[in-house]
């Protein structure tokens, strides 16, 4: 509480120095704004604090305060806004690497990232933590690249389908999505790195389809994929398509569908909110996907690149893995998450926890296709998106 | 009344074209203030007796929402008054630039045609390249451009009310070129120099693009709000837009009775 | 009486030049080079390439198709403002006035997001507006049009920048001499013919200023579209969006330059045409 009034006191003199500062710099004629560094944002000022810049599903709010206690680490974090295009964007052409240390982004980039020098590879030995990831989190295909570790495993999950069983029964195929008799009835998400997935893994596993990885097409792949959605579209198959988390659980929660491809945490929403839907556990398998720590440079060089190693490790410690897993029910994929909780009974509960881990890795014991934000013809992929906008 | 305007159907046609345009300007606000009444998750109108601010209570937690609410009204506030006094120097300027002022009034307007995401975009190229770093003042110049063409528009056609004959009369009397400006034509434009200042204010508080790409750590309210919008936002959103409102919906009452009792001195 | 003109110019000049231009020449730059896949990044070579893919895909028809929503939603806006300055203006009283121009700002500080989402619940199947029509008898069954379709864009986007249009006509009005309108009266003419002759003429500024901001904002509007759009509706700031997502700033960077060409343009020949910029100038002035 104390620190807590002296952060804000600092915060409020500093910002009335750098407000201040400006006024006098603009009376100056406005040359002198390179000494920009005076005026840092009110958020950020403490000294040794970590940025962590990533998906709002990442953040756990007041529970950061536990990384200053375990580790001497204070974390401030960032919405990142959740859509890997543009923080990407912000990473390699705009700011990002002078304000943020660690990064949380959708899986599938860090190649990219590394060749552009945005990002550093992980030292591994820093890590101790790692040990505990699941081996098949491990294995997913993006984390590593020149054989060096560039993204670490932080959240995954395996995405399906949302429905409502009152009105459909029950529903194991991404087929109900392509249904003809639920015309205007169905959704799906307003993002390639979603639905062309989806769209491949039923084309593949259902439509017997010559498909390799639905999380990597090939061009004439590809062709077929968006062909097959350009057809639903146009024949006014999808109610509309969504992004972002409210907006999905409105289509549902509001009756607009009565099924659609999203996340799982949008059932448990809706069954909070009195509603029957269920998830299905589709026959062509689960989209996996991971979000994915990554290390930015700007943080090596400003010197903090041991800190970012700490919260790295700190996060795959246990702590964290229970309270996002309360928080939001997301799951950090290491084993250090029930014996935290076994260990720290009073705090969460082991059962519970145990629970939610397993649930995971059943989705993950059959079919997965990984969600991939850069295949490698990810340009093709939008303009392929465009012509379904525009057909 | 005005001459003209006596016509009864005219005047009822008037009143309901007027009538249509708040319903459509206050159906999305006030039903959003009715659902941050309602306990349940699911947003809804609640029944009357289940009425309740739980999402208000829970707001006082909400410290990301309320940072970057804190963030968004130091940089409108800033854009604001900075937009109006370049804009009223330049609506000045435009008086005086005589076969030049088709050319200015072009020039000032052109920033407003760069589509939002890639000015915010190209902007952080060129802040990055002279070293400055990003914070609120970064995301208050983009706002200054994207504010300024309108801030300008609005004060020029609030000039409309500067009749020459007015100054030419203030210049016989002796009055300096500031005193013809403190004395007649600031009086006459203050509307118009009002609604610039709110109009600035307003596309600050709600850009997006170009803020995307400026901020600092710390993120303004359209981006605060877009993040949880995007990943599991609780009704207290709901709540403090439904705070927005009810407290614009004060300070404007406030404004007006002071008004009212201004004029009421005045006229005793 | 000599006024300080230019010096006047000087800090707006020099600010719209190096905030405004400067990066401009970032953008035409970029747009000319090459998106080389083996680096994820542009290589300074000359190319057309972002020029190229505009007329490919379909995109040079979400510029049409925006500018057309765009123009729309403009002239609607005009439709219900005038009637809406007039009350202000003409009809009400200084405090309702004063009353008018409050209720129609105040909405507009509630975050546009959420004002967006909230047509999301009064349109809907299930929504507001359909409970309405089915308890009043005049439709069995929801409307499905309502919501995630044109329509449901246009109302979302007039909504959003109302006001936008409804000041600078107020502003416009207060140059209208009532004793003016009180001659043209006199001399028996209608309103009709007062409103053509007089009314029109003295307020065009005001309803180029309106038209213009709104114009302007729903071109470069996304949520909007995004929200209550149906399937994968586009519009030209997703499509940047949807462009920058995958780096290719080449084209994103074309696709802007497009538009502030068309845009500026057409601002530029209205002005050759109609001497928009002359509006601003008092008729005493």
């Amino acid at each position: 509480m104390m620190t807590n009034n002296m952060n804000s006191l600092n915060g409020a003199m500093a910002s009335n120095i750098s407000r201040r500062q400006l006024l006098k710099t603009l009376g100056a004629g406005g040359a002198a704004l390179a000494g920009g560094s005076m005026f840092r944002p009110m958020s950020a000022l403490a000294a040794g604090d970590l940025a962590f810049w990533a998906t709002g599903t990442l953040d756990v709010g007041d529970a950061w305060s536990r990384a200053a206690d375990d580790a001497g680490l204070n974390v401030a974090f960032t919405d990142n806004g959740n859509d890997p295009g543009p923080a990407v964007a912000r990473l390699v052409a705009g700011n990002a690497n002078d304000l943020f240390d660690i990064g949380g982004l959708q899986g599938g980039a860090e190649k990219e990232l590394a060749v552009q020098g945005a990002i550093v590879p992980w030292d591994m030995s820093k890590i101790p933590n790692y040990e505990n990831v699941w081996q098949w989190a491990k294995d997913i295909p993006y984390l590593q690249h020149d054989g060096k570790q560039y993204g670490l495993p932080a959240v995954i999950n395996a995405d399906s389908i949302i429905y409502r069983p009152d009105k459909l029964g029950k529903v194991d195929s991404y087929g109900v999505i392509f249904d003809p008799k639920l015309k205007g009835q169905v959704a799906m998400e307003d993002a390639w790195i979603n639905s062309a997935v989806f769209a491949a893994m039923y084309l593949k596993e259902s439509e017997n389809q010559k498909i390799g990885n639905p999380g990597n097409l090939t061009e004439d792949e590809l062709g077929l994929v968006m062909e097959f959605l350009i057809k639903h579209k146009k024949d006014g198959q999808f109610r509309t398509f969504w992004s972002g988390w409210e907006q999905g659980v409105q289509l549902v929660g509001d009756g607009e569908v009565l099924a659609m491809t999203g996340w799982e945490p949008i059932v448990y929403e809706g069954r909070k909110r009195g509603l029957q839907v269920e998830y299905a556990a589709p026959v062509e398998g689960y989209e996996g996907w991971g979000n994915n720590l990554v290390l930015l440079k700007g943080a090596v060089d400003r010197g903090l690149g041991d800190d970012a190693h700490k919260f790295a490790n700190w996060l795959l410690d246990g702590f964290y893995g229970c309270a996002l897993g309360e928080q939001r029910g997301y799951v950090v994929p290491s084993d250090r998450n029930v014996a935290y909780a076994e260990a720290n009974a009073s705090q969460f509960d082991p059962a519970k926890v145990k629970a939610l881990a397993e649930h995971v890795k059943a989705k993950f014991s059959g079919k997965v296709a990984w969600q991939n934000t850069r295949p490698d013809n990810f340009q093709l992929y939008e303009e392929w998106w465009q012509k379904l906008r525009n057909a | 009344m005005v001459a003209g305007f006596e016509s009864r159907p005219l005047k009822a046609a008037i009143w309901l074209m007027t009538a249509i345009g708040l319903a459509i300007i206050y159906l999305p606000p006030l039903y959003l203030v009715a659902v941050s009444f309602n306990p349940a998750l699911q947003p809804a109108l609640p029944p009357l007796s289940d009425i309740s601010l739980t999402w208000y209570f829970a707001l006082a937690k909400e410290r990301t929402l309320i940072s970057a609410l804190q963030e968004s009204l130091l940089v409108a506030t800033i854009t604001a008054l900075v937009a109006t006094g370049l804009a009223l120097l330049s609506a000045l300027a435009y008086m005086d630039l005589g076969k030049w002022r088709s050319r200015w009034f072009m020039f000032v307007l052109l920033p407003m045609f760069v589509p939002g995401i890639i000015q915010g975009l190209s902007l952080s190229v060129i802040f990055g390249r002279i070293g400055l770093k990003p914070f609120w003042g970064t995301v208050a110049a983009s706002h200054l451009l994207w504010a300024l063409p309108f801030a300008f528009t609005v004060i020029l056609t609030s000039m409309a009310a500067v009749r020459r004959s007015y100054l030419l009369a203030a210049s016989d009397l002796g009055a300096s070129w500031w005193r013809q400006l403190v004395d007649v034509t600031l009086p006459l434009i203050k509307p118009g120099l009002v609604a610039a200042f709110i109009f600035s204010f307003l596309l600050s508080l709600n850009e997006f693009g170009r803020a995307f790409y400026l901020v600092g750590r710390q993120n303004t309210l359209p981006l605060a709000m877009f993040g949880k919008m995007n990943s599991g936002a609780s009704p207290t959103i709901y709540a403090l837009s439904g705070s927005i409102f009810l407290a614009s919906i004060l300070a404007v009452s406030f404004v007006l009775l002071a008004a009212q009792a201004k004029d009421r001195k005045l006229h005793r | 009486m000599k006024s300080p003109g230019l010096l006047l110019a000087l800090p707006t000049a020099l600010i719209v030049l190096l905030l405004g231009f400067v990066p401009l020449i970032v953008i035409l730059v970029w747009s000319f080079w090459t998106w080389d896949p083996a680096t994820y990044w542009i290589r300074p070579e000359f190319s057309l390439a972002g020029y190229e893919a505009i007329l490919e895909a379909g995109r040079w028809s979400v510029i049409v198709g925006s500018l057309g929503k765009a123009f729309l939603t403009a002239a609607i806006c005009v439709v219900i403002g005038y009637p809406a300055a007039m009350a202000v203006h003409f009809l009400a009283s200084r405090r309702t006035a004063l009353l008018l121009m409050a209720l129609f700002t105040i909405p507009f500080f509630t975050s546009y997001m959420i004002r967006a989402f909230s047509w999301r619940l009064v349109l809907g199947r299930n929504g507001l507006i359909n409970g309405w029509l089915m308890d009043l008898g005049i439709v069995d069954q929801p409307l499905d049009w309502l919501l995630f379709s044109n329509f449901a864009v246009n109302v979302g986007l007039v909504a959003s920048y109302l006001p936008f249009v409804i000041f600078p006509l107020i502003l416009s009005m207060q140059r209208v001499e009532p004793s003016l309108l009180a001659a043209s009266q006199d001399l028996g003419a209608g309103f009709w013919r007062t409103f053509r002759s007089v009314l029109l003429p003295l307020t065009q500024a005001g309803i180029f200023a309106g038209f213009l901001f709104v114009f302007v904002m729903a071109a470069g509007s996304a949520t909007e579209v995004q929200m209550l759009g149906g399937a994968a509706a586009s519009m030209i700031s997703v499509m940047i969006n949807d462009v920058m997502r995958v780096v290719n700033f080449p084209l994103a960077f074309a696709i802007s330059t497009l538009v502030l060409i068309i845009l500026f343009g057409l601002i530029f020949i209205g002005n050759r045409l109609f001497k928009l910029t002359s509006l601003f100038e008092g008729f005493t002035w």
